[in-house]
């Protein structure tokens, strides 16, 4: 049975996170879908990759979320000579004190914004992603605990782009989701030049949450609980990309982690203290596109990895526990 | 050879310098000639007749060929070669067609005469005739006739006979042939006495073989397009067959999407919403003569600015957006229509455009072309919700007279499977959002650009039954059925939103083209669906119901809630207990065998036959007893969700709603109060249903207290399903339920494990047997 303290975390969140929300979406016009995906990831403890062409606002999003939450942000525009130290930290020696002192890298901060992470070299890259999965730097022996709570909001252009060096798919694994902002619709592009041209809409933007609040809902998120079934049902979704025919690559057990955290967030956002099914099917494709490589006759025909990842989701049975119950009867429950 | 061509004059020609071919070849022989020089006199006579016919111009003398003939026998056959590309059967039939024609009998006339007269081997002679023949056959698409088969086997049959009798003869007397003097003459002259018998044999071999050739297609009926299928019903000479026209823009489709290199035709930058959706369209496909789909001859006019408004797109009624999409066409790439989104609002463009209002297309005036075109086009995004097209009113008289026309030569199985496909739709909507859903998920079709670009009423039946092909066949095959059911319905020809580029704009390859049926809703317009699978995308406003394998004819190719395992009831026979109870079982009837000899008919038999009769009478009504009693079952009080959820879901299979196994409980129920056309109190008890499913399953904890209502919920769904079904859908959902289905194959499941289960214990038993020995 739920509990009277789960449920009054839940009603918390709900609110909390629907504040944080509409402050974001005041800066961000006509993408409430990218918004709730984004504070899913940061409500599952993820990091988020944001992926399109400049200028549709990726960066705004990044920004109007940690600003929404009240937490400190670092943003890192990733160059080609951008160094692994400026990333994690150095130690320096200090004349006076006689002793190395440690000066923190950009990642010491609650959100850390990559901007263009596709454009520094690979060494760099994998500096941030390690720190990102273990949520803390080495650096000379000594350890360094990254704050809580942490999230890389790492944007990246397309990879046709000229001096830039695409993350692998191993990389890209890191990320709990990946979403592309789209163009917007011309009615919110019309309202966004009202909007934008004043002074910058972010510097309005008043925090509406504190960090230890959203440390908080992490923790109610976590407590959210997850049927046999729908496990089952994830681990059956991310199994089926491993056997598609148009995939060369499926998603890692990893991904199948993600998506059932992702699925507690959504479930949490939607006030529900258990997770559905739908949760999971509302999830699989931002979680799961950006892990799976299309075989070269997939894209010969044109098809992207959301397309196979909806066609797995097509053909996955959700799992009928009724289904072994026996012939329903009277007693037979 | 025949049907490939238009007329069939060439074949006298043929038949006439073959004779003569061959006459040499008889003439070189008696002299006789060494074999080479034979060869050599015939070949040259060819050549020289077909000189004469051909070429007769440019050869020395009027006769002699020279270096001319062969430069314009080359010209000839390059043009040859280009007719029959592009050309389907029957061509016409043009001097290079024909010279190729007569060319290629001459030379398969030579080698067969060659190897049959002058090396004596029949049976390897048949060869280049079997390649005649087959290439006559393959061309023509099952239109051959059997007839022809039967002339050319039995020819061959007789040269066979012609050339075993000659061998047997020359061995001597042989078996049964009579009695001839006792070790009498060794040798008889061939054709003579005792050789008869073996003729006789063979001939009855022959005609054997022949019969059972003819016959064995007819009785095997997975051996598809059998010689004596039938061709279309009410059609002469197969004048409608699986024939293109070379008129439309079609054609180039199927080269453009399987050319190795995707070629871009255009770019553009558009300020739509969701591009994903901006279709580009070239041209509207609204005539439907039985044998293919092509645009009207229509009137066109000056372009208008701006545009009229689109045809039954109610402003208002619909949300609409407006688009603005700049357009710059390849160099190489010329078309006579103007590609633009639908429906335009108003075009800018250079150049002499004419506009045809009907189709809402820019038809290109005096040879303009799309060549480097760079034009803007402003249009309406249209986005109707499911719910608006489903409450549709009916289309205008005009527009349902003019596109739902379907030719009286269009086989019935198009409208057949259409009618079987959407059962249980309640609006045109549903029915057009069933057919796309079976076309693109659930009805097993396959995407293959490989497949012959066939048109026509022949062609979709051929589709339907293969399952595989391209845009073409899809859209084609859709807006066919979409007509038969009465909805307005045009296939419109473009391209696919094409492929987004790092600098914002898409660019358009030749491997996006593509073709699409568009189906009228009043209040929409012409409304985009798509049916081809692995293409485009499907429009939002045909998900919400969710796509499902809504044809309860073709089982569904996903795994279904239906064919998970499910243990069976223990009654070991294959009957029910239930429907043993009411004496429905087929085993207790035959007591109509008992003593039947007896004079007059005795008082047992007719007690049997009465007995029998009314097992008889009572079977169609076992369904119904079976689903009433399983029903009364599961809404027991105490029966608990998981059963009321199953009354639920069967219930709605019964009125045509089948389950899906992809889908969460929440999904299931929308889509039952959707496709159930549920409002009110029933689409409420739905939900609740729904509801009650997910906590008893996914919640946490051990189980909540008894749900209250949930019979009453399920009764007030079947009532609401009864009352928006149709009487048919009704009256099957009484007598006939779907979900009697779920029942058999569980118990198809569970003979299978019996059975493997047999075959494992007698597989252990006999290595044990076998181990004392060992």
């Amino acid at each position: 049975m739920t509990t009277y303290d789960e449920r009054a975390g839940l009603s918390a969140l709900a609110g909390t996170a629907d504040r944080v929300r509409r402050s974001v979406e005041s800066v961000i016009e006509g993408k409430p879908e990218v918004v709730r995906l984004a504070l899913t990831v940061l409500l599952a403890e993820g990091h988020l990759l944001i992926e399109d062409v400049p200028g549709v606002g990726k960066t705004m999003l990044a920004k109007a979320l940690a600003r929404s939450v009240d937490c400190s942000v670092r943003r890192i525009q990733f160059t080609p000579d951008l160094l692994p130290s400026d990333i994690t930290g150095v130690s320096v020696y200090d004349q006076q004190r006689r002793e190395f002192e440690f000066k923190p890298g950009a990642i010491f901060a609650q959100v850390v914004i990559g901007d263009e992470i596709n454009r520094a070299s690979p060494k760099t890259q994998s500096a941030l992603l390690e720190s990102m999965e273990e949520r803390q730097v080495t650096v000379d022996g000594r350890t360094y605990e990254l704050p809580a709570p942490f999230m890389v909001v790492a944007t990246q252009n397309p990879v046709e782009m000229e001096g830039t060096y695409p993350l692998p798919e191993a990389q890209r694994d890191r990320f709990m989701a990946r979403v592309s902002m789209g163009y917007p619709s011309p009615e919110a592009e019309l309202r966004m030049l009202d909007v934008h041209g004043g002074p910058s809409p972010l510097d309005d933007l008043q925090p509406v949450a504190h960090a230890h609040e959203i440390v908080k809902l992490v923790e109610a998120v976590r407590a959210v609980h997850v049927a046999e079934p729908v496990r089952r049902y994830a681990v059956d979704v991310v199994a089926a990309t491993r056997h598609h025919p148009e995939l060369g690559l499926g998603a890692s057990p990893r991904a199948t982690l993600h998506l059932v955290r992702a699925a507690r967030a959504g479930a949490a956002l939607a006030g529900r203290e258990f997770v559905l099914p739908d949760d999971v099917r509302a999830l699989a494709v931002p979680v799961l596109a950006h892990r799976l490589m299309p075989t070269a006759q997939a894209r010969m025909n044109r098809r992207t990895a959301e397309q196979i990842v909806f066609d797995i989701l097509q053909r996955t049975p959700v799992p009928d526990p009724y289904a072994h119950s026996g012939p329903p009867v009277p007693g037979g429950l | 050879m025949v049907p490939l061509v238009d007329k069939t004059t060439w074949l006298l020609q043929a038949a006439l310098l073959l004779a003569v071919q061959a006459a040499v070849g008889v003439v070189a022989r008696r002299v006789p000639l060494a074999v080479w020089l034979t060869v050599l006199l015939q070949a040259l006579t060819g050549l020289l007749l077909l000189t004469v016919v051909f070429a007769r111009a440019q050869a020395i003398g009027g006769l002699l060929p020279g270096p001319d003939v062969l430069h314009e026998f080359a010209q000839l056959v390059a043009e040859g070669t280009d007719d029959v590309g592009r050309y389907a059967a029957p061509a016409p039939a043009t001097t290079a067609i024909r010279l190729l024609l007569v060319g290629g009998v001459l030379l398969v006339g030579l080698v067969v005469d060659v190897v049959a007269v002058t090396f004596r081997g029949a049976a390897p002679a048949g060869l280049p005739l079997l390649a005649l023949y087959s290439v006559g056959a393959g061309l023509a698409q099952g239109r051959t006739d059997w007839l022809w088969f039967l002339t050319a086997a039995a020819g061959y049959l007789l040269l066979l006979l012609a050339e075993g009798r000659d061998r047997l003869s020359r061995w001597g007397r042989v078996f049964g042939g009579g009695q001839g003097p006792a070790g009498g003459a060794a040798v008889l002259a061939p054709g003579q006495g005792p050789a008869v018998a073996p003729v006789r044999t063979g001939r009855r071999i022959g005609v054997l073989v022949l019969g059972l050739a003819l016959a064995a297609p007819l009785v095997l009926p997975s051996i598809d397009g059998g010689l004596l299928r039938p061709r279309t019903p009410g059609k002469g000479e197969g004048a409608g067959g699986g024939t293109i026209s070379a008129v439309n823009p079609l054609v180039s489709l199927q080269n453009n999407l399987n050319q190795p290199q995707n070629r871009e035709v255009m770019r553009y930058r558009t300020s739509a919403g969701s591009p994903q959706d901006l279709y580009l369209r070239i041209v509207a496909l609204d005539r439907f003569d039985g044998s293919s789909w092509r645009a009207s001859d229509r009137k066109i006019t000056d372009v208008p600015v701006p545009l009229p408004a689109p045809a039954g797109l109610a402003p208002g009624a619909v949300r609409t957006e407006e688009a603005i999409t700049s357009v710059a066409a390849a160099d190489g790439y010329a078309q006579n229509y103007l590609p633009m989104p639908y429906p335009a609002q108003s075009v800018r463009v250079e150049g002499r455009w004419r506009y045809e209002p009907e189709g809402r297309t820019l038809v290109g005036d005096h040879g303009q072309t799309t060549r480097g075109a760079r034009y803007q086009v402003t249009s309406l995004v249209v986005e109707p919700t499911a719910a608006q097209l489903a409450a549709a009113p009916a289309p205008p008289e005009k527009v349902l007279r003019e596109y739902t026309q379907v030719p009286s030569t269009v086989p019935p199985v198009v409208a057949d499977t259409a009618r079987k496909v959407t059962a249980g739709a309640a609006n045109p909507y549903e029915q057009a959002v069933k057919l796309q859903d079976w076309f693109a998920v659930g009805g097993g079709f396959r995407y293959d650009t490989e497949v012959g670009s066939g048109s026509g009423s022949n062609a979709i039946a051929r589709f339907l039954e293969e399952k595989r092909g391209f845009c073409v066949h899809f859209s084609f095959s859709m807006a066919a059925m979409a007509r038969t059911l009465g909805i307005p319905a045009r296939v419109a020809v473009g391209f696919t939103p094409g492929t987004p580029q790092s600098d914002g704009s898409v660019s358009v390859g030749s491997k996006d083209a593509h073709a699409w049926p568009e189906l009228y809703f009043e209040g929409a317009g012409w409304t985009r669906f798509e049916p081809t699978p692995s293409r485009g995308t499907q429009p939002d406003y045909t998900l919400a119901p969710g796509p499902a394998p809504d044809d309860p004819a073709a089982p569904s190719p996903r795994p279904s809630r239906s064919a998970a395992p499910r243990p069976a009831p223990s009654t070991g026979s294959g009957c029910p207990a239930e429907l043993r109870k009411s004496g429905g079982c087929g085993k207790h009837t035959p007591q109509a065998q008992a003593p039947a000899r007896a004079d007059g008919p005795s008082p047992l038999l007719v007690t049997g036959i009465a007995a029998g009769a009314l097992a008889v009478l009572a079977l169609p009504l076992l369904p119904l007893a079976w689903r009433t009693r399983v029903r009364a079952r599961r809404l027991a009080p105490g029966a608990g969700v998981p059963a009321a959820w199953q009354e639920l879901t069967d219930t709605a299979w019964d009125y045509g709603i089948p389950p899906d196994g992809s889908r969460t409980p929440r999904m299931a129920a929308a889509r039952i109060t959707a496709a159930g056309a549920l409002q009110g109190a029933a689409a409420d008890a739905v939900t609740r249903l729904a509801t009650a499913v997910e906590q008893d399953l996914y919640a946490p904890g051990p189980a909540q207290a008894p749900v209250q209502g949930l019979a009453e919920d399920v009764t007030l769904v079947r009532t609401g399903l009864r009352a928006a079904a149709g009487r048919p859908a009704r009256l099957r959902a009484l007598l006939a339920p779907a979900s009697l289905r779920r029942r058999l194959s569980a118990w198809g499941t569970a003979w299978t494990a019996a059975r493997a289960r047999a075959v494992t214990r007698v597989r252990s038993s006999v290595p044990r047997r076998g181990k004392p020995d060992a």
